[in-house]
């Protein structure tokens, strides 16, 4: 059957359009969506609509003014849960209750405890987690909720058995033990952001915190959102090199699996964003646990080429601080150093619903380079703006930010469509959960490190003014030379920049807004970037574009500034003298159909583990036959050969390096010339990149980053076997239930259960 | 919203361009995915049984729904022979508690008869409904489920391959290729939508008893994953014929093209894939897209399995 083609009418009014002809767009929007939600509902037939003039024999609405904002517009028919576009997807605008934008002070990330594991421990040194983390998956039963079908089931949820079991445990012991939960919204009245109310725009951290996007806003309820320690802000962990961290995740979530707030599923799995890690401390799509019970994940914290560069350890540039000003060396390739990680749920299918709803941290890596101390001049550390008190880890001038847009119902809680498997976008932009809020600066340089939180929303960043920012890393990775933009690149989901911006040229008593460029239409890419003077209009229909954070600069530094932003930073690891092992090209069908499909099972088909939804089921297996061997490099190629989408594809492992865009060297921008681990193809567009295999390949699983479409539920075990011969190896695919977890064998292939 | 508060909305709209309001009814519990968000549409079943979307087939259930249409050469045939397995492993649960639904997008063509033949071609049992109704009508619930895709060249039908799980009683819904792992699917529409409550009578291995994939054949685990649900090699006729000594009787490059473009070989007449087309009911071979190198290794791999599996009858293993 072939159904006639759906007209694809550029659905989008210019930013130029009379302020009335918009305004007048933006109530027809509004009536548009009510008329449609009544249709949806059976409430009104589509005849009755028809004789009404309302809409016409297609299905469109009428062309009618008040009614339809395009006059023209096709009726977008991306999957999801109205037939029309609307932002927020699938739900009317989310109400503000008479809050006004900037009125509240942005809180600083909230910074976990650090609990010290002691090198032995005895009566007099206890360990701090209880039970004592163990190599394996405690299966130490207890009585699950009848909710969750009784009986009985283990504590720990990771999954049993050798595979599962932590890698070198006994070489890495955690030395940090770092414990949280996951449960409801509640107030926080521990709030930690490690730094003086004086550098928290005054917030008063003796103050119990509410679960409120603005003290204005309605608490979410306990089932609405769903985060770290059930409060705001999210949380910060700070980890450093060569200091292994126990990180034991409780889930505390309702047992009961209806009780979710219309969105998100109370079984999880965290990811540490791009940790060099084991498989079995991944987050893993297919390793969650459930109400009452813990995983622990185990992040060694690693410099990546540890096996093979500088394993002596004498390179002072590949080191960690040592806490009183010194280094301490670490094996491995300094210029793999990483800085700016975030740890997220990735639950099997429900990992949009689920980061949406609150489970999203921030996860700061210190080294000799990158310590967080701009007055140690020991000839490695780069005195990046961060503060000088503490040897390491210093907050004062190193700001997380984390950008994610939501929506919520009239009740103001949080909403999600969770039948829009093209992408859902909010109408509020929020940083660190706040509804646009402000942050006091001195007359000084701050870093910020800025992460996309968004199910599926890109956003571009630019200064009110546009004037200047310094961007230094890339995904958390310091590039080879910082780079001065006006305007940042857009930033995909799941990617962070790392920006400098130096407020010294602003006088005490000044205003200046980041501003997001970026203007979507739907979930599935951004439909245009705007000119800053587009964006700061007021015009876009994508209540998202606009200012979204306001700087006040409120004083002159304290203490003089004596960060620096040195050129270079961190050079990227020579691979010149390692041969291509191999090259590889991995085509992402970016057309609709394949997207909604499941795109990135398009990319996990390199792996063999996926069968990509149907249409495409081809070649998987052999692809893995010809798997990277370890220790060799490799040439990938990404396409996204259709052009209505932009995929930020994600690939564990190692940090690569982009060599071409669109098949050239100089496509690739000054800011994408160092280490990445999310790649965004653009609409239309490639990205040839060199990846090494190293370390942990005793082990590693793969899977995308697009959050609002699907996960793939096997797992590979990259590994040598006994006659040194490298290949990929489909693993048991794990079946956890709360009652322990079991096992498909990969190779049962059912012929006979028909 | 009532009817007559619409007219008077509308009229509203009409002539003051002015906002509806107070229509919100978004709550924040699981009510939002059910009676206010499912269009209660009317559908006839492949019985002539006219049924309401909602209320008849979507309240208080747990459900897994597909898209199909019976002049499919893509996907349709492997997915709806795959939820044939998955069926087969839920067992009587399915007709109880959970419920399938094929809705054809297709619905001039696929009337209640034709739907009947096809749902007798791949053995569909009691609890699986075949859906036929006003287009309009299932694009609309295409749309709500969330798995529309408007068509184009790379996707000739605008049809996704995927199936809605979902349980409304508890508000789940999550959408998984339909091309899965059967016994994966099994598991997550018996246990895992259902909070573990009336497990599967067949429990996945323990960890000792799994294996990884020990075998790197990749003729093997394409077999397995595109093949299997409808052929066996020496275990008998399924949807499709017994591939025992395929290799044997077919020339391989006749083999290799017909495994290729099944459908474009139909079309041209080719007498042994008309014959066969006619033979098993009429079911179309998917086109699924391999590759040559694929192809070949799975050509290899059936003649392997010819050559080394022991003689069994070639017929008589038909449930």
């Amino acid at each position: 059957m072939t159904r006639k083609s759906d007209r694809e009418e550029v659905f989008f009014l210019s930013e130029k359009a009379p302020k009335r002809r918009l305004e007048d767009a933006t109530n027809a929007r509004k009536n548009r969506a009510e008329i449609v939600k009544a249709f949806s509902h059976g409430q009104v037939s589509r005849r009755e609509l028809m004789k009404l003039g309302l809409i016409t024999g297609g299905g469109l609405l009428a062309p009618i003014p008040g009614l339809n904002p395009f006059m023209t517009s096709a009726c977008a028919k991306g999957g999801g849960g109205g037939s029309v576009d609307t932002i927020p997807t699938g739900a009317p605008p989310s109400p503000l209750f008479g809050v006004q934008a900037f009125t509240q002070p942005m809180p600083r990330f909230d910074v976990l405890p650090r609990a010290p594991i002691p090198a032995v421990v005895d009566a007099t040194h206890p360990h701090p987690l209880n039970p004592v983390p163990t190599a394996t998956a405690n299966q130490t039963q207890m009585a699950v909720d009848p909710a969750l079908g009784g009986g009985s089931g283990p504590i720990e949820g990771r999954p049993p058995g050798a595979i599962w079991a932590h890698q070198r445990f006994n070489i890495f012991p955690p030395q940090v033990a770092v414990e949280v939960t996951q449960e409801g919204a509640k107030a926080n009245a521990v709030y930690n952001p490690g730094v003086p109310s004086s550098l928290n725009s005054g917030i008063n951290p003796a103050q119990a915190l509410a679960p409120k996007f603005h003290p204005g806003l309605p608490a979410q309820s306990s089932l609405a959102m769903w985060t770290f320690n059930g409060t705001i802000p999210p949380k910060l962990i700070q980890g450093r090199y060569g200091e292994p961290i126990l990180f034991r995740h409780h889930n505390k979530l309702p047992a009961d699996v209806s009780q979710n707030g219309g969105f998100g599923r109370h079984t999880i799995s965290t990811h540490e964003h791009n940790g060099h890690h084991g498989a079995e401390n991944d987050g893993f799509t297919g390793a969650y646990f459930f109400p009452n019970q813990f995983y622990d994940y185990h992040w060694p914290i690693v410099l990546a080429g540890r096996d093979t560069v500088n394993v002596n350890a004498t390179d002072p540039r590949a080191g960690s601080p040592n806490g009183s000003g010194g280094i301490t060396k670490v094996p491995g390739d300094w210029r793999e150093t990483m800085s700016s990680h975030w740890f997220h749920d990735h639950m099997f299918s429900f990992t949009a619903q689920n980061v949406y709803k609150g489970m999203a941290g921030m996860f700061n890596i210190y080294s000799a380079l990158d310590r967080g101390n701009e007055a140690i001049n020991d000839g490695v550390n780069l005195r990046l703006p961060s503060g000088t008190a503490k040897d390491f880890g210093n907050l004062d001038y190193d700001v997380n930010l984390m950008v994610a847009d939501k929506a919520w119902d009239q009740n103001g809680q949080l909403f999600f469509d969770i039948f829009n498997f093209d992408g859902f976008l909010g109408d509020i932009m929020t940083v660190n959960l706040s509804y646009k809020p402000f942050f006091e600066v001195e007359r000084r340089k701050y870093r910020f490190r800025i992460l996309n939180g968004s199910a599926s929303r890109f956003v571009k960043i630019a200064l009110s003014d546009g004037s200047p920012m310094i961007q230094i890393a890339n995904d958390g990775n310091l590039l080879p030379h910082p780079v001065t933009l006006t305007q940042l690149d857009e930033l995909g989901i799941a990617e962070r920049y790392d920006i400098v911006i130096d407020f010294s040229r602003y006088t005490v008593g000044s205003k200046v807004w980041m501003v997001n460029l970026a203007a979507h239409e739907n979930g599935k890419k951004p439909s245009a970037d705007l000119t800053l003077s587009q964006a700061l209009s007021g015009t876009s229909l994508d209540p998202c574009v606009g200012k979204f954070l306001e700087f006040r600069i409120v004083r002159n530094p304290v203490r003089s500034d004596v960060s620096q932003v040195p050129d270079p930073l961190i050079p990227n690891p020579d691979l010149s003298s390692i041969p291509v092992a191999r090259t590889r090209s991995f085509d992402f069908g970016g057309d609709a159909t394949q997207s909604s499909t499941n795109p990135i099972t398009a990319f996990t088909g390199p792996w063999g583990i996926s069968t990509d939804g149907g249409t495409r089921l081809n070649a998987d297996f052999g692809r893995v036959s010809a798997a990277p061997k370890f220790g060799t490099r490799e040439v990938w190629t990404l396409t996204n050969s259709g052009g209505g989408w932009d995929h930020p594809i994600h690939i564990h492992f190692e940090e690569g390096q982009i060599l071409a865009r669109n098949g050239s060297a100089a496509n690739v921008p000054a800011w994408e010339t160092g280490r990445k681990d999310v790649y965004r193809l653009r609409p239309g567009g490639s990205v040839t990149l060199t990846m090494q295999f190293r370390d942990w390949g005793g082990m590693f699983m793969e899977h995308c980053h697009n959050t609002v479409h699907e996960d793939n539920a096997m797992l590979l075990r990259w590994e040598l076997d006994d006659g040194g011969a490298p290949f990929l190896r489909p693993l048991p695919t794990p079946i956890p239930s709360p009652q322990g977890v079991t096992f498909i064998s990969p190779d049962e292939v059912l012929s006979t259960a028909l | 919203m009532k009817r007559n508060q619409l007219l008077r909305l509308s009229a509203a709209v009409l002539f003051m361009g002015g906002l509806l309001s107070g229509l919100d009814s978004t709550a924040y519990d699981n009510t939002r995915w059910g009676a206010g968000y499912f269009p209660n549409v009317e559908l006839t079943t492949q019985d002539g049984t006219k049924v309401h979307f909602y209320d008849d087939l979507i309240k208080g259930k747990m459900v897994v729904i597909e898209l199909i249409y019976t002049r499919c050469v893509d996907a349709c045939p492997l997915e709806t022979a795959r939820l044939a397995q998955v069926q087969r492993m839920l067992g009587d649960r399915v007709g109880k508690e959970i419920f399938f639904y094929s809705i054809s997008i297709d619905p001039e063509q696929d009337t209640p008869k034709v739907l009947k033949e096809y749902a007798e071609k791949y053995h569909a049992g009691p609890g699986w409904l075949f859906l036929t109704g006003k287009k309009d009508d299932i694009d609309l619930i295409s749309q709500k489920l969330g798995l529309y895709a408007p068509p184009n060249d790379r996707n000739r039908d605008g049809h996704t391959p995927a199936v809605v799980i979902g349980n409304e009683v508890t508000g789940q819904w999550m959408r998984n290729s339909a091309t899965d792992n059967p016994r994966f699917l099994a598991i997550l529409i018996g246990d895992w939508m259902n909070s573990w409550k009336n497990r599967q009578a067949e429990t996945p291995k323990s960890y000792a008893d799994a294996s990884v994939l020990k075998i790197a054949d990749k003729g093997q685990y394409i077999f397995a994953t595109h093949c299997a649900a409808c052929h066996t090699i020496g275990h008998g006729d399924k949807i499709g014929p017994d591939l025992r000594g395929v290799t044997s009787l077919r020339d391989r490059a006749w083999l290799a093209r017909f495994i290729a473009r099944p459908d474009q070989m139909i079309a041209e007449g080719d007498p042994v894939a008309t014959e066969l087309f006619k033979k098993y009911k009429q079911v179309n071979m998917p086109d699924l897209r391999l590759a040559d190198e694929d192809i070949h290794a799975l050509i290899d791999y059936m003649q392997n399995q010819t050559e080394t599996a022991a003689p069994e009858p070639a017929s008589g293993a038909h449930p």
